[in-house]
């Protein structure tokens, strides 16, 4: 344990002190791989421990993304940021209360089409109502400012997802994804804790949205993309969803590998996405982090 | 409204929705059975509209003979994929929900895989051929031939299937599966086998209502996904394993749709198909006519 945190202590001061030993381009790498860790953790917070399949990142990460356009310019820095989350985690309050009583791939279907009513309602709404398909980001604040502000979200999603393990919330969250009626009557109010967590997660996406977007000078309703939500539920599949730290590894590998290849070799890319996703699923079903686990036993079996 | 008008707007929502008859139903039979919510389905009418295509195209062979070709082609495809991977996942000692939710990612997973095989086979270009594009004359209005003629086929090979559902041996063990599956495996009916041939016939649907579009649009390797999406919507309208209720909603839909082009305008299309989609789950998950 003591060991386990003094680890945790040193990758901490490393992000903290790396924007000062790096290159620009180096540190917008980390920058981009923090985004993922964030987002990756924040989905395990709530699909890890309840199981259900949200693939509605891509809907909160972009919501959060386009309201730093709409009130970016008027907004000193980090508001914008804290009005992604607000818009996110209000989002998901409305998309939770409604959707939430929904099992299996049901729900899965339902946030996935939430990602794409968001974009072609904003297409149509911004074509026909202002006139416009996009927006301009003006004055953005600068690169050290943003990277901060992410590796402060990504810590804060990490902290979040430690110490929601060991609450009685936590326990709860557990509870649903093994039994969701034996949860029910053990007496845990299973509506307040699915909607209030996965607020609690889309918040943090919206956030992260919202500080990403400054990367880009022009938004325009693209930034809905169904490839985020699903690089968020890979990576933390990969690494293990039942984890914290499994989802924070698998992000940092698919992210670096993400960064390096999604632009020069698109296609490929996304197709050895695919093989990836197919090998976790049939392969590796509890991700890398439970091969970890279960390998000292079946060395000594 | 003229009657000539309603006629028209009638027709053409039947021949579109006709259309989406046969892709829903293969969806439908895979979800029915083995509860596998493919959402590679849209990929596979992608590739085999594709494949005829590029037949067409190099070999100048008959559009509407491709079937021949696809249809088998894609049957074998799909029992291939049923029993390297479908079959594992559903094999796992698991609650259902995180087997469904992992058969569900298992599609993604191969949506990803076939979509980037076709951008980097035949490029993000639009390609197209024009075949029996002859306008043909009834009753006072205007349809395209080759539309009429897919659609025909379509709404035939989907009625077909369904008549020999209710009267085959395979058929009737099918059913069996989709209403009782404990029951149907305790009177001899092999479960694995079933899902394969199902799963097959469902890619071949699939694939065939592709090589019967390519007739009518020009392709790029994205036009799978809109019509998963319809086909799913299709499917929970007309309640899950239920092959009539597929076909009505299917017909249903499409004439839906025409009216909503008719009167509003067409890019209102796929945001009144995710929405009408959200609402049905919402609302009424076992569909309209859920038992």
């Amino acid at each position: 344990m003591a060991a386990s945190r003094a680890l945790l202590a040193a990758v901490a001061l490393a992000l903290v002190g790396a924007p000062w030993l790096v290159t620009g381009y180096q540190r917008s790498l980390l920058l981009a791989i923090l985004a993922d860790i964030a987002l990756a953790v924040s989905w395990a917070l709530f699909s890890g421990p309840t199981r259900y399949l949200s693939l509605a990142t891509g809907a909160f990460f972009g919501a959060g993304a386009y309201a730093t356009a709409v009130v970016g310019g008027r907004l000193a820095w980090p508001l914008p940021v804290l009005a992604g989350a607000a818009v996110g985690g209000a989002m998901a309050l409305v998309v939770g209360a409604l959707a939430l009583r929904l099992r299996g791939p049901y729900f899965a279907v339902f946030t996935f089409g939430l990602a794409e009513l968001a974009k072609h309602t904003l297409i149509w709404y911004e074509t026909r109502v202002t006139g416009t398909v996009g927006r301009l980001l003006l004055s953005p604040p600068g690169p050290w400012t943003l990277y901060y502000t992410v590796l402060t979200l990504a810590g804060l999603a990490v902290a979040t997802a430690l110490l929601l393990r060991r609450s009685r919330w936590g326990y709860a969250l557990v509870g649903i994804g093994e039994d969701e009626e034996r949860a029910l009557t053990l007496g845990i109010d299973t509506t307040r804790v699915k909607v209030g967590t996965f607020a609690l997660s889309a918040a943090f996406m919206g956030a992260v949205g919202a500080a990403m977007a400054p990367r880009w000078t022009y938004l325009d309703p693209q930034v809905f993309n169904p490839l985020v939500s699903f690089q968020t539920v890979i990576m933390a599949l990969v690494g293990g969803a039942t984890t914290v730290v499994g989802p924070a590894l698998g992000a940092a590998f698919l992210g670096l590998v993400s960064e390096l290849f999604l632009l020069r070799f698109r296609y490929v890319y996304m197709l050895a996405l695919g093989l990836t996703l197919i090998a976790v699923v049939v392969a590796f079903p509890s991700g890398l982090a439970g091969i970890g686990r279960r390998a000292p036993r079946e060395r000594q079996g | 409204m003229s009657a000539s008008l309603l006629f028209d707007i009638l027709v053409t929502g039947l021949i579109t929705g006709g259309i989406y008859a046969l892709v829903a139903l293969g969806l439908n039979l895979q979800y029915g059975l083995m509860r596998v919510l493919n959402v590679a389905h849209g990929e596979f009418l992608m590739l085999g509209a594709y494949v005829t295509y590029s037949l067409h195209m190099g070999w100048g062979a008959n559009p509407l003979l491709t079937i021949l070709v696809t249809g088998p082609a894609a049957f074998v495809a799909g029992l291939v994929l049923h029993r390297l991977l479908y079959a594992r996942v559903l094999g796992q000692a698991e609650a259902r929900e995180a087997i469904e939710s992992r058969s569900l990612l298992l599609s993604f997973g191969l949506l990803f895989v076939l979509q980037n095989t076709a951008l980097l086979v035949w490029s993000a270009d639009l390609q197209g051929y024009s075949y029996l594009a002859t306008p043909l004359h009834v009753l006072g209005a205007v349809f395209p031939a080759n539309r009429v003629l897919a659609a025909g086929v379509a709404l035939g090979l989907s009625v077909a299937f369904y008549v020999y559902l209710r009267r085959s041996l395979v058929g009737k063990a099918i059913r069996a599966l989709m209403g009782e599956p404990e029951g149907a495996q305790l009177v001899g009916v092999n479960l694995t086998r079933l899902h394969g041939i199902c799963f097959g016939l469902g890619v071949a649907m699939a694939a065939v209502t592709g090589s019967l579009i390519s007739m009518l649009f020009e392709l790029t390797p994205f036009v799978g996904l809109p019509y998963t999406v319809t086909a799913l919507v299709v499917v929970i309208l007309g309640g899950l394993g239920n092959v009539a209720g597929s076909l009505l909603a299917a017909l249903l839909l499409g004439v839906v749709e025409t009216v909503g082009v008719y009167f509003a305008s067409s890019d209102i299309r796929l945001i009144s198909s995710y929405a009408v989609l959200s609402l049905i789950l919402i609302l009424k998950p076992s569909g309209l006519f859920g038992r």
